[in-house]
């Protein structure tokens, strides 16, 4: 019993000291140099731009190369990037940009050879459609001429400006002769960003440096650090300790645990995301035969206005999202997109009303029966909904319970389905087997993407492809409103229309959004000196468009070195050697007291 | 395949033979191994084709779930399904599939656009590291204590040491991980947070033997978390063996011969309760391939489980067979070892 513990206490003591050795030996940064390290709970898929599609990859080559455009910092409206002016042509088919007179990291001149070679690539390479075919789809050509890049397109696209491609560098990359298995893993890379990355290792971290080459001057800082976590409370975990600077993109539960940390800078703000309900209008394939087990109810667009009137989005902000969130007075695009924001004023305004959504169904001929629940006019199938959500999300769980409080009211059940995420898509995007569901989307600076998913042309093939589909919407007007957008040059102009088809969205209710959640974000203020956000006024850091947040970026310098760090640094190595010595010291004593005990055993 | 068939009567006829000869003894367990490995390529067989088929029925389309949340357009989806190889008939799919798994081609991961087998191979040392490392700890603790508590039974060390297994075995992985990582990765109170929270090793990691201490020190938690759930088991089987040998007559006689107690259970007893353990350790060895996913979250170990968990979520098709065809014939491959050792140590079951 003593020789167990005796044994414990050393295993604890090797620990503690391989411990020591740890922290007081990471290598310590030269003196005067700003790091910055930003935590992510997603690891990068490709470093290569032409395949890489999540977040964090797309994020990091927002910071390491160029665009045409970028959002403006303060009205998020397309400005000057790589491309510093640009006309287009009457018609609004020939759009015709001007390359800024600048240099890559390596010196070589960015010219419009560089963002033509990249548009033709991703146009004519099916490997390079990869992560941003969709934005080339509509281009006729694209040829460069000197600094001036010429794009022809062939229908109107007002969102053109709105380019998602990251320029690539073609003295470098012309070179790849196999893009869908190139890694992009030549360090440092040729970028023309503000960064440039020197080191990735695989699932681990991105390392970047600022370029001195930038056009727009050189960064603050001297370091970008990009360290993955695979679950966020150990990522909380390591910005409380300060083993990370920044993190963002954080759920609620995540940033009540980070408010009251006196060392943490708890960033809660509009965010560009939009939580709503699909309600299935009747799902049906692009060839307009229906399909799915959809509620015949739901077709009806009294019961599908009724429902909007049921939900109280004040309490679910409330009691769902933690005050984390902002009611939704408007449908898929978020407030904080001013110019593209609708909101629903006086009648057209739904509010929190159970009466009135019981009128609604009661004059629409759906009666309530002997157990409260309404049945359709022709009395055959009761009011029982499902709601679709995914599995392993106790938020959409609440929301559920919510609901279906909120159902009961009106006479409609509602019971939770729970699928998991694969399924999930598949159901309530091909099949069509559902009636309710939970989704949302992240809304960028030009909301075209968001809206084209309520296209007819995104149901799916009668073959069973799904298009993308966020509701089986298919509505002539909206259809009509959609290309009008697209041709329409005039921002304010193409404000409205955009503004006109989110009220058909609201009023038709496909789809009744429920609240815009909030962009919740932790950082370490006694790291971080200054950050500006995207937009500059109450906006996000980490996930926002563009790279302000991360250009602006400014940190505390690594203190001079020698004295206290280079010390600590000593003391632990001498504690980990004396640690480790004395560790073989117990092992080799008991290993030869056992062998003693055994001799005496034997004679 | 067709080796265990004819090793079948041989084998047979050299147990008849008797013991005593010790060459046909060795021929026999030769033989008796060929018929293992050949039962072992007969599994790996059926592995390779049920891995295709089984992870085809997980719902969900990869090339609509890549996409999620992304602009695309139908065209787009299509080019993207041919382009994966997604639109040829099944049946095309799973020759082609045999066929490549054959030249030990796993194909290239949806996801990740590279090939599995450069997947697995970078997350395969991290897994070995920390699974093995673990499983070792965890045996020699599991074997140690349950040697202890079964030779002294009832006493204050057996009941003490497999209550705590038992209850840190019930004790929920991802919640005593997320423990660990606040108390002895973060801080609470006077207890200081000396260990990273994160990884394998610092991003600004050190050369040399500072870099041994960098991992040794990011690996304390991880397999603080896997020995702590998973040792009982060792322990609860070897004191249970051991608990049958110790009223065995051979063990009454080696006491009248009047050995001492430690020698009795050393010598005598523990080898023999040993040999229920060993099947057990050698399939525990074969998971380890496999990685434990849980732990691998938490601590944002960069290994194979995490690789597979992922992979499941998109469905990504070749980098789910991949991974999975590399743990079920790492697991098949310990049992048949486990077969052919066991026999190698245990006389009974030779001549069985």
């Amino acid at each position: 019993m003593r020789k167990w513990i005796a044994r414990l206490a050393v295993l604890g003591v090797a620990l503690l000291m391989a411990g020591q050795g740890q922290v007081a030996h990471a290598q310590e940064p030269a003196a005067g140099k700003k790091v910055l390290r930003v935590g992510a709970t997603q690891a990068v898929d490709s470093m290569n731009p032409f395949l890489a599609v999540r977040l964090v990859s797309t994020s990091i080559h927002r910071w390491m190369y160029g665009f045409l455009t970028v959002p403006d910092s303060k009205t998020l409206q397309p400005s000057p990037d790589l491309a510093e002016s640009w006309t287009s042509s009457d018609d609004g088919l020939t759009w015709t940009f001007k390359i800024r007179q600048a240099k890559w990291s390596d010196g070589q001149p960015i010219t419009a050879d560089d963002a033509a070679w990249t548009l033709n690539k991703i146009m004519t390479d099916d490997a390079a459609k990869t992560a941003n075919g969709p934005a080339v789809e509509n281009y006729e050509s694209v040829t460069a001429n000197g600094q001036d890049l010429v794009i022809k397109l062939k229908a109107p696209q007002a969102s053109i400006l709105e380019n998602p491609i990251p320029i690539m560098p073609k003295h470098v990359w012309e070179k790849v002769t196999d893009l869908a298995n190139y890694e992009a893993d030549t360090y440092p890379t040729v970028s023309s960003g503000p960064y440039i990355a020197v080191e990735h290792k695989k699932d681990q971290y991105v390392k970047l440096q600022a370029n001195p080459n930038y056009w727009r001057g050189k960064p603050k800082i001297d370091e970008l650090q990009v360290i993955f976590y695979d679950n966020p409370q150990a990522a909380i975990a390591g910005l409380k300790k300060g083993d990370i600077d920044l993190i963002g993109r954080l759920a609620p539960p995540e940033f009540q645990a980070i408010q009251n940390d006196p060392n943490i800078v708890a960033w809660n703000n509009q965010g560009r995301r939009a939580a709503y309900l699909e309600v299935n209008p009747g799902a049906t394939t692009t060839d307009n035969k229906p399909v799915g087990d959809g509620h015949p109810a739901l077709k009806d667009v009294k019961v599908r206005q009724a429902l909007h009137y049921a939900i109280d989005k004040q309490k679910l902000v409330d009691e769902v999202q933690s005050g984390l969130a902002k009611p939704a007075d408007g449908s898929i695009v978020p407030p904080m997109y001013k110019d593209f924001f609708w909101e629903a004023t006086g009648d057209t305004k739904v509010t929190y009303d159970p009466a009135k959504a019981n009128k609604i169904l009661d004059d629409a001929g759906y009666k309530k029966g002997a157990d409260g629940v309404r049945t359709m006019p022709d009395g055959k199938k009761k009011l029982e909904f499902r709601f679709t959500i995914h599995a392993d999300t106790p938020i959409e769980d609440k929301l559920g319970e919510y609901l279906t409080g909120f159902f009961k009211e009106i006479g409609v059940t509602l019971t939770t389905v729970k699928l998991d995420s694969s399924k999930f898509s598949e159901e309530t995007g091909v099949t069509g087997n559902y009636d309710i569901a939970i989704s949302g989307w992240s809304v960028n600076p030009d909301p075209e993407e968001v809206l084209a998913t309520h296209l007819c042309s995104r149901r799916p093939t009668p073959k069973g492809e799904g298009g993308g589909t966020e509701s089986f919407y298919c509505d002539p007007t909206f259809e009509k409103l959609y290309q009008e957008q697209l041709k329409e040059l005039d921002r304010t102009k193409r404000a409205d229309l955009i503004k006109q088809m989110q009220e058909r969205l609201y009023t038709e209710a496909p789809i009744i959004a429920i609240y815009y959640t909030n962009d919740l974000e932790g950082y370490r203020k006694d790291r971080i000196t200054s950050i500006t956000s995207i937009p500059e006024e109450n906006g996000l850091l980490y996930g926002g468009s563009g790279y302000w947040p991360f250009y602006t970026v400014d940190t505390v310098a690594a203190p001079a070195g020698g004295s206290a760090s280079g010390g600590g640094s000593n003391t632990g190595l001498i504690l980990g050697v004396v640690g480790g010595v004395v560790v073989l010291g117990l092992v080799a004593f008991l290993v030869t007291r056992r062998r003693k005990s055994a001799a005496d055993e034997r004679e | 395949m067709t080796a265990p068939l004819e090793a079948a009567e041989p084998a047979a006829v050299q147990a008849a033979a008797g013991p005593g000869d010790e060459r046909p003894t060795h021929r026999g367990t030769l033989q008796y191994a060929l018929s293992k490995a050949g039962g072992a390529l007969f599994s790996i067989a059926m592995v390779i084709i049920g891995t295709f088929f089984v992870f085809r029925l997980l719902p969900g389309d990869p090339v609509r779930n890549l996409a999620q949340g992304r602009n695309m357009t139908p065209t787009q989806l299509a080019l993207e399904r041919h382009r994966l190889g997604l639109d040829k008939p099944m049946l095309d799919q799973f020759v082609d599939f045999v066929g490549k798994t054959l030249r030990f081609d796993l194909g290239t991961s949806y996801e990740y656009k590279r090939p599995v087998l450069d997947l697995i191979g970078e997350r395969l040392g991290p897994t070995l590291l920390l699974a093995g490392v673990g499983l070792v700890i965890a045996v020699s603790l599991g074997l140690w204590q349950g040697t202890r508590a079964g030779w002294r039974h009832n006493s204050r060390f057996d009941r003490v040491s497999t209550g705590v297994s038992l209850v840190l075995w019930s004790v929920p992985t991802f919640w005593l991980g997320l423990l660990l990582l606040m108390v002895f990765g973060v801080g609470i109170g006077p207890i200081p947070g000396i260990f990273p929270t994160r990884g394998i090793e610092s991003v600004d990691a050190p050369d040399g033997f500072a870099y041994v201490l960098d991992v040794a020190s990011h690996m304390v938690l991880p397999c603080l978390t896997l020995v702590a759930v998973v040792y009982a088991q060792y322990l609860l089987v070897m004191r249970s063996s051991l608990l049958e040998e110790v009223s065995q007559d051979y063990v009454t006689v080696a006491r009248a011969k009047g050995l001492r107690d430690d020698e009795v259970r050393r010598r005598h007893a523990v080898p023999n309760a040993l040999l229920p353990t060993v099947t057990l350790v050698f399939m525990r060895i074969g998971f380890v391939v496999g990685g434990a996913v849980t732990v691998e979250t938490i601590y944002s170990w960069p290994g194979l489980g995490q690789l597979f968990y992922e992979a499941i979520r998109v469905p990504d098709f070749t980098l789910m067979q991949g991974t999975f065809m590399l743990i079920t014939v790492a697991v098949i491959l310990m049992n048949t070892l486990a077969d052919v050792v066991y026999r190698m140590l245990d006389p009974r079951v030779r001549s069985a």
